[in-house]
Parts: C-alpha cells; structure tokens; sequence
C-alpha cells in the first residue's frame, strides 16, 4: 500500500487539480454574479478543441524541414486561441441568460451538448477523422521541479487563487460583482451596473475554463481527443459548492478532487480494485461530499434569477 | 434567389449534380443531360416570383388594414400555388425527358436524381410567409400567434437551428467534385448553395421513402422513452440530465434478468421489461431522494450517476473476473471474446421485431389493428367510467381484439415493404413506447396524483400549503422519469437493434441527451414529445445519408438537436409574450378589447 502514497502521487494531485482549479475560479467569477454556469464543461471542451487545432495548424510549416522543430511561441498562441473561443463560448451563456434571461441551467446544457458533438465536424474537416486531432509536436514547456516536471498552468492555476481572492474581497470592483450576485437591484440603485459586471464575469469564467481545456489537451496530453475532459467541468462546480463559493475554499475542495483522480489514476493497472471501480472513485467522492456539505454552503442570493430592470 | 440553383435535374451519388439557376447552368462535372429535357421555363418563374414580391411589397401602401391583408392572402395563396405548378412543370419534364430515353434504346433512366432546389423553396417560404403576415394585418394577429405559441417557439428554433447548422455546412463542408477547377463566384456562390440545400434534403430524405419511415420509426423509440423522461421531471419541476446513466441502469438489469431468469415468454418478458424500468428508477429515484432528503442537487446528482453507470457498465461487462484486495471475483455475463459484450438474452425475453407483428409469414395480421381498433372503442364509449376502469377494460377488449384479429387471415404484403421493415430492425419496443405515452398523458392529465405532480412542477410553495409532500412527489417524480429513461434499454438490449440480443458496451446512451431536446422542442407533452422525436428520429436516419454520400460528419445532427435546446432556452429570439404566460395573458386581453372597440365603431357608423 506504501507505495501508492509517493512523492509521484503528490505531483500527480498537482496535474489532477490544475483543470479542476481553473474551472472552478471561473465558475466563482459567473456564480458569484448570479450567473449558473454548468456549461464549463463544454467551455472546457471547445478550449481543448482550439487549442489543440490552433497549435497543429501553427506547427505544419515549421515540421516541413525538421519533424520535431521546436518553436516557442506557437504552444502559447494555442493556449491562447483556447481562452479566447471558451471565452466567446461563454459569451453566447452570457447573452441567452442576460439578455435573452433564458433557464441558466438549460443554456448550460445546450453548450455541453454542443460540445459533444461540433468538435466532431470540426475535426471531420481537418484531420478526415470525427474523435481525436492529430497530435501536436510544440506542447506547453514543462518546467523542472526536483526529480518532475509540471506545466506552467499548474504554477498559473495556484496562483490565481490568491490574486482572485485579493480581486474579489479587497478591490472595488470585487464588492461591486459580489453585490451584483447578492442584490442586483439594490446594486443598480448604487450606480453598478448590473448587466454589464455579469457580462465579465461570464466571459471570465469561460476564459479560465477555455485555459482549463487548452491544459488538457497540450499541456496534459498533446491532442484533442472527443469528451476528454470526462466530467471534470461538472466535478469543478461540485468544487465551488464544497468551497462555498470562496477562491481558499476552493482550493482545498479542488485539491480534494484531484487527490482523488491522483488516487485513482494510481490504483488503475494495480491489481488491487476493479478498473471500473477505480474510476467511478471521483465521481462518487464528488456526490458524497456534496451531499454532506449541503446546507453548511449558502450560494449567492441571486444565483440563477434572471435580472429585470 | 437569383443565384441559388432553381432546379438540379441531375445529380451523381457523390453529390456533384447539374445546377439549373435563373441565369444558367452551373456544371462544374459536365454532367450530360438528355437533349428532351424540357426546362426553359426556369428563367421566367424567377422573373413572376420577382412580379409577386413587388406585388406585395406595393400591397403594404393600402391603408384599410382589410384590404392590404386581404391582397396579402390572395399573393400568398398565388405563391403557393406557382410552386406547386413548378413542381409538376419539372417532375414532368424528367419523367418524360426519361421516357423519351428509354423509348429510345437507354438501359435504364438517364434521371435518377432529380430535385427542386433551394430557389423553388426560398418562393414556398416566401409565400408562407405572406399568408402568415396577412393573419397578423388583421386586429388580433399578433394574439393569433401568440395563442400557438406552444407551437410558435419549437418552430422558430428549429428554423434558427437549421440556418446555423446551414452556416456550418458553408465553412466546414467540401463542395465535392470541384478540385483544381476555376470558378467564378456565382458559379461557387450556387454550388455551397447547393451543398447546403442537399446536405437538408439527405437529413430529410428519410420522409419520402417507406424504409424510411421505418428507419425513422427505430429512430424515434428511445427518443420517445428519453424525452418522456426528462419532460415528466419538467413537469414535476425537475430537471433529469441523467437519461444515459437510467438507460445504461435498465439495460444491465434487463440483461440480468433477460440472461438468467428461466421460464415461459408470457412471464419473462414482462418482467425483464419491468427490470429496465425499475434500473432506471433506481438510478433516478436516487438523484430525487437526494435532493429530497438533503437538499442537493439533481442536475448535479444525475450528472454524476452518468459518469458513475457508465463505471458499472464496465464492471459487468470489461473481464469475468474482478479483483478486490486479495479476493478474485467471477463474474458471469461477459461472453467469451475480445468485444465487451454480455452472453445473449433467452429467447424467450427477446422483443418481437415488428414484422413478426404485423406480417409473420408475409402475411399481413389483423391482430395489432384489431386490439387498436377493439381498446379506442372501448375507451371512447366508456366515457362515464372512472378512469381506472376505463383503462382496464380497454387493455381487455385490445387483448381481446388481438386474439380475435390474429385468427382472420390478411392479404399478402408485398416483398419490398416486407424487406423494408425487416431491415428497419422495427420492434416491440416502439409499441411499449406508444403505450408509455398515452399513460404518461393520462397520468399527467386525468390524475389526482398526476395533478399534485404538476401543481409541485408549477408552484412547489402553493402545493406544499395545499398539502403535498413535496419530498415524496419529489422521489416519486425522479423514480418514474428515471423508469421511463430506463425502458430505452428494451429497444437496445431486447430489440435486437444492435445486431444481436446481448448488452453492449456501444450501447448508445448518449440518446438520454437527447431526450433533452425532444422534451424541450415538445414543449413537454406527449404530443410535442412523439412529433418532436419522430423529427429528430428523421434527422437521425438521414445523418447516414450525410455522412455517406458528402463526407459530413453525421454528428451535424447532434449539434442540430443541441441548437434546438439553446434556440428554445432564447425563447427562438421570439419577444418575450411569446415566452412569459403573463405577458402573452396580457396580449390576449389587448387584442380582445382592440377587436371590441371595432365591432363598436362599425355599429355606430
């Protein structure tokens, strides 16, 4: 048993949670100004998509003359093509819910749908081939940390939570999205404006996820492959209800998570629990523990309610 | 329309086809068509469409709003009939350009494919549209859409869908058979136009054959049983995204009991049937008692069972042998293999496939008409009854009329439809759904319970001072929406659809997903609920179409159905009376007190 609990397990925690990590902070900025997210998972998976394709197509002239050219810049562009379309996937949430006050969690759940299935005809088109891309050869660097290596975004994605809570709970305009989550009207009576403020905050939490997904598929791996972000997108809002809507809180609940896929991940190809158990590990960690933590997390007051001037 | 192609007489299985427009051919494959054909008239039908829409653009200086709506009804019903003219213009052109052919010597048809096109279409909708915008010129227009706004609100999504999947097919599709040639740019702006417009008539095509039919009836079954139960959770005021995880549930139960349990067919099968409800419940009625008990989410929850079912999946079905620790497990239900299957379903619990229904031996069987005939009957004259009686009765005199029917020798069912249906893989599943249906109306509809089910959906606040335990409607809700979800499983495991009587782990439960769609697009009834998956189950057949003949990628219908589901969360862009009941009250009542202040006016004058 000793052996599962190595110093390899605590790197792997690290890899596990970063996606999870991100997402979550995301989802914190949409929630916390009364907006459901349950679509970032699909963000996630359209910022994988991006990414992976970006980055493929960036690299084919380069590999003309030498097959494993590294060229710094294009994993970066990659990586920023998939903050940008989980961005703008999170602005098509943000108007069905803001303008269009459509059922935040059915918005959600069309650009989930959407993301298991338009992906396909994307890669149908460049690669002849609707479940995986091909695979890239310029991946996010990896930086050296003792006797591993770990993605930039792991250090990003740790990072965030303190500049996020000093975002949300010390600048002006963190009081300014809380309230709009909290009371929206008696925040427009302040002079805040409401619509706008979550228009941001939408957009942000689908840049995080788009960056989430851009991890999984060349920082993590180095292809998009159909569905890989396999629940971690629903697993990250879990996270944000575990960690009552608060970025310390998040952190603890997030690494949780990824302690459990670590564990998991570790189990698996060890002979000691079915596969199929091993696997069903976070997903049955995330129901009990938030089943456990109900009533104990309040969410924003106006969480999910259309606002109507 | 001046540039879209008008007419494609011909056209290769490929794709590449012969493009009549208003001003020339585009036939970039130099297609040959037979010399006979007559379709000059292309060119002056564009130049009468352009006559109408000046017509009608002119009809809206009319002041009298009678009149102008009055013009508008006769354009439009003009329209309509100029399509249907050019219809029978151009199939009788190519039936006789293909008699002509084959009176002269050719071995088979020259014209095999042959079609309208999106300019003859765009003139249809035109039309429509004019027939429409007349209603709404008249005082209470505008209440008149509102009032079918249950119908109104799918409709618009579904055209916002189509054209948003269009645009896609405009930048993901490949025009086939233009490599390495020159084009100018009507000539490449008609051929994405024609890309788009065939891309439709493939996802579409399912609609005019018989096969078809019975490909899109197949189709349709599990999107029946998966839009039941994400629109009974609606109802209740939950929402279910939980269909794949109750499908996978009821399809391991039913291969359990479907596999081991010994015994005659009339009890097997039942029971295997109420197997696949009762994993479905489980796994439902575990989101709902959750949520009832503690408050905790049911999207959540039921996403969670999902990725959790699909876990168990894999333990019934990945290797016969499990290991705990130090203990080794057997298990029993994979079959021997490299493809992870179960061992095959007892005869006795396999679903008869339809054409052993209504035509065993190839001749057609009065059993199934009569039992319709015998229940509706029963039903209808039995009107006074109470309702628990009334549905006893009538499943007696449709037993009855089966039995009675099934002696009454039918005529012989021609060869084609028979090979048809047989190939459909059509089965008992599709009747069980229909079943499913007519009691989930009923329950919803004619039930006190059903009632509290749906005063809880509408105002759980209202219903618990009224007296319903909400928790217990809650659990009850989940428990047969996830039934419901979980009785897909027959079609798949019991129906023989996926090629052989066994559980697979291919089974595709991603039709859960679906069910979304069909509960949304049919505004959560079971009407809206057939018609709804009858259409997806359409489009779903003529994605093979697609993917065969142009290279696109079938999952073009995926994203379709999930633009339904974001079109209908917009409200299909519509103004919000046609989404919020009290604004659309609100309407209602202004166009009634508009009307009587003209029925006023006119007796003072």
């Amino acid at each position: 048993m000793n052996e599962i609990f190595t110093l390899a397990l605590l790197f792997s925690t690290l890899r596990q949670t970063t996606p999870i990590l991100l997402t979550a902070l995301g989802g914190l900025f949409s929630e916390r100004s009364g907006v459901v997210n349950i679509g970032l998972e699909g963000m996630m998976l359209f910022g994988a998509l991006a990414a992976a394709v970006v980055t493929q197509r960036l690299e084919v002239p380069f590999l003309v003359s030498d097959p494993n050219a590294q060229v710094w810049w294009v994993p970066w562009v990659g990586l920023l093509a998939g903050a940008v379309v989980g961005g703008l996937v999170a602005l098509v949430h943000a108007i069905a819910s803001i303008k269009y006050k459509a059922d935040q969690i059915i918005s959600g759940t069309a650009i989930n749908l959407l993301a298991l299935g338009a992906p396909s005809l994307v890669l149908e088109y460049y690669y002849d081939n609707s479940t995986s891309s091909q695979e890239v050869v310029n991946r996010l660097p990896l930086i050296p940390v003792g006797s591993e290596n770990l993605s930039p975004l792991v250090f990003l994605a740790f990072l965030l939570v303190p500049v996020i809570w000093w975002v949300l709970f010390k600048t002006p305009w963190g009081l300014r999205l809380r309230a709009v989550g909290e009371h929206p009207e008696a925040a427009e009576t302040m002079g805040v404006n409401v619509i706008r403020t979550r228009y941001i905050a939408v957009v942000i939490s689908g840049l995080l996820a788009g960056i989430a997904g851009a991890y999984l598929s060349i920082g993590f791996l180095n292809q998009f492959v159909k569905g890989m972000s396999a629940g971690l997108g629903f697993i990250a809002l879990a996270a944000l209800i575990v960690g009552k809507w608060h970025p310390i809180g998040i952190l603890g609940s997030t690494l949780l998570f990824g302690f459990a896929s670590a564990l998991s991940i570790q189990l698996t190809g060890r002979n000691i629990l079915p596969v199929p158990v091993v696997q069903a590990i976070p997903f049955i960690l995330t129901m009990l523990v938030l089943v456990g933590f109900i009533g104990r997390s309040r969410p924003p007051a106006a969480v999910g309610k259309p606002y109507d001037k | 329309m001046a540039l879209a192609p008008w007419v494609v007489p011909k056209r290769e299985f490929g794709g590449v086809g012969y493009l009549l427009t208003p001003f020339g051919a585009v036939n970039p494959q130099n297609l040959e068509l037979p010399a006979t054909l007559g379709l000059g008239w292309v060119g002056a039908a564009f130049w009468v469409w352009v006559g109408l829409m000046l017509a009608a653009s002119l009809a809206f200086l009319l002041l009298d709003p009678r009149s102008r709506s009055r013009t508008l009804y006769a354009l439009g019903a003009l329209g309509v009939g100029l399509f249907a003219l050019e219809a029978v213009l151009f199939y009788q052109a190519v039936n006789a350009a293909n008699e002509a052919a084959l009176a002269g010597g050719a071995p088979r048809a020259p014209l095999r494919r042959f079609t309208l096109s999106l300019g003859a279409y765009l003139g249809f909708f035109y039309a429509v549209a004019l027939l429409l915008l007349a209603r709404l010129q008249l005082p209470g227009g505008k209440a008149f859409l509102v009032r079918y706004r249950g119908a109104v609100v799918p409709v618009v999504s579904l055209v916002l869908s189509v054209l948003v999947g269009a645009l896609l097919i405009l930048v993901l599709g490949r025009v086939p058979g233009v490599e390495g040639l020159s084009l100018s740019l009507r000539e490449w702006i008609a051929l994405k136009l024609d890309l788009i417009t065939f891309s439709f008539q493939l996802l579409f095509s399912p609609i005019y054959t018989l096969s078809g039919w019975f490909n899109s009836l197949q189709q349709t079954t599990p999107l029946i049983f998966a839009g039941l139960a994400v629109a009974f959770a609606f109802r209740a005021g939950l929402f279910n995204i939980g269909g794949p995880g109750q499908i996978t549930l009821g399809a391991i139960f039913v291969m359990i009991v479907g596999v081991f349990m010994p015994g005659p067919g009339w009890i097997v099968l039942p029971l295997s049937i109420l197997a696949a409800a009762l994993g479905g419940a489980l796994w439902g009625g575990l989101a709902g008692w959750l949520k009832a008990r503690f408050g905790a989410n049911e999207v959540v929850n039921t996403i969670m069972l999902n990725y959790i079912a699909a876990s168990v999946l894999l333990f019934f079905l990945a290797s016969n042998q499990q290991r705990f620790f130090n203990y080794t497990f057997y298990l029993p239900f994979k079959a021997q293999g490299f493809e992870a299957k179960s061992l095959e379903l007892r005869p006795e619990a396999q679903l008869p496939l339809m054409i052993n229904l209504l035509a065993p031996g190839g001749e057609f069987s009065w059993a199934l008409p009569m039992a319709l005939v015998a229940g509706l009957v029963v039903f209808f004259f039995l009107r006074r009854a109470d309702l628990g009686r009334r549905l006893l009765l009538t499943g007696g005199a449709a037993i009855l009329g089966y039995a009675v029917g099934g002696l009454i020798p039918g005529p012989a069912v021609a060869g084609n439809v028979m090979r048809d249906l047989a190939a459909s893989k059509l089965n008992g599943s599709f009747l069980l759904a229909v079943g499913v249906l007519i009691l989930v109306h009923y329950y919803l509809l004619r039930t006190v319970g059903g009632y509290e089910m749906r005063a809880a959906g509408l105002a759980p606040k209202a219903a618990e001072y009224a007296g319903i335990n909400l928790g217990r409607k809650i659990v009850l809700a989940m428990l047969i929406s996830g039934a419901l979800a979980g009785l897909a499983a027959t079609h798949y495991v019991q129906g023989g659809v996926m090629d052989e009587y066994r559980l697979k782990q291919s089974i595709p439960v991603g039709v859960g997903f679906d069910g979304i769609a069909v509960a949304l697009m049919g505004q959560n009834t079971s009407l809206g609920v057939a018609l709804a998956g009858f259409l997806f189950g359409v489009l779903r057949t003529g994605g093979l179409d697609l993917s065969q003949q142009l290279g696109i990628s079938r999952e073009l219908v995926t994203v379709i159905i999930s633009l339904v589901v974001l079109a209908i969360a917009l409200g299909g862009l519509l103004p919000r009376y046609f989404t919020d009941p009290l604004k659309a009250a609100q309407v209602e009542t202004e166009a009634k007190d508009e009307e009587e202040a003209l029925t006023k006016t006119q007796r003072a004058s």
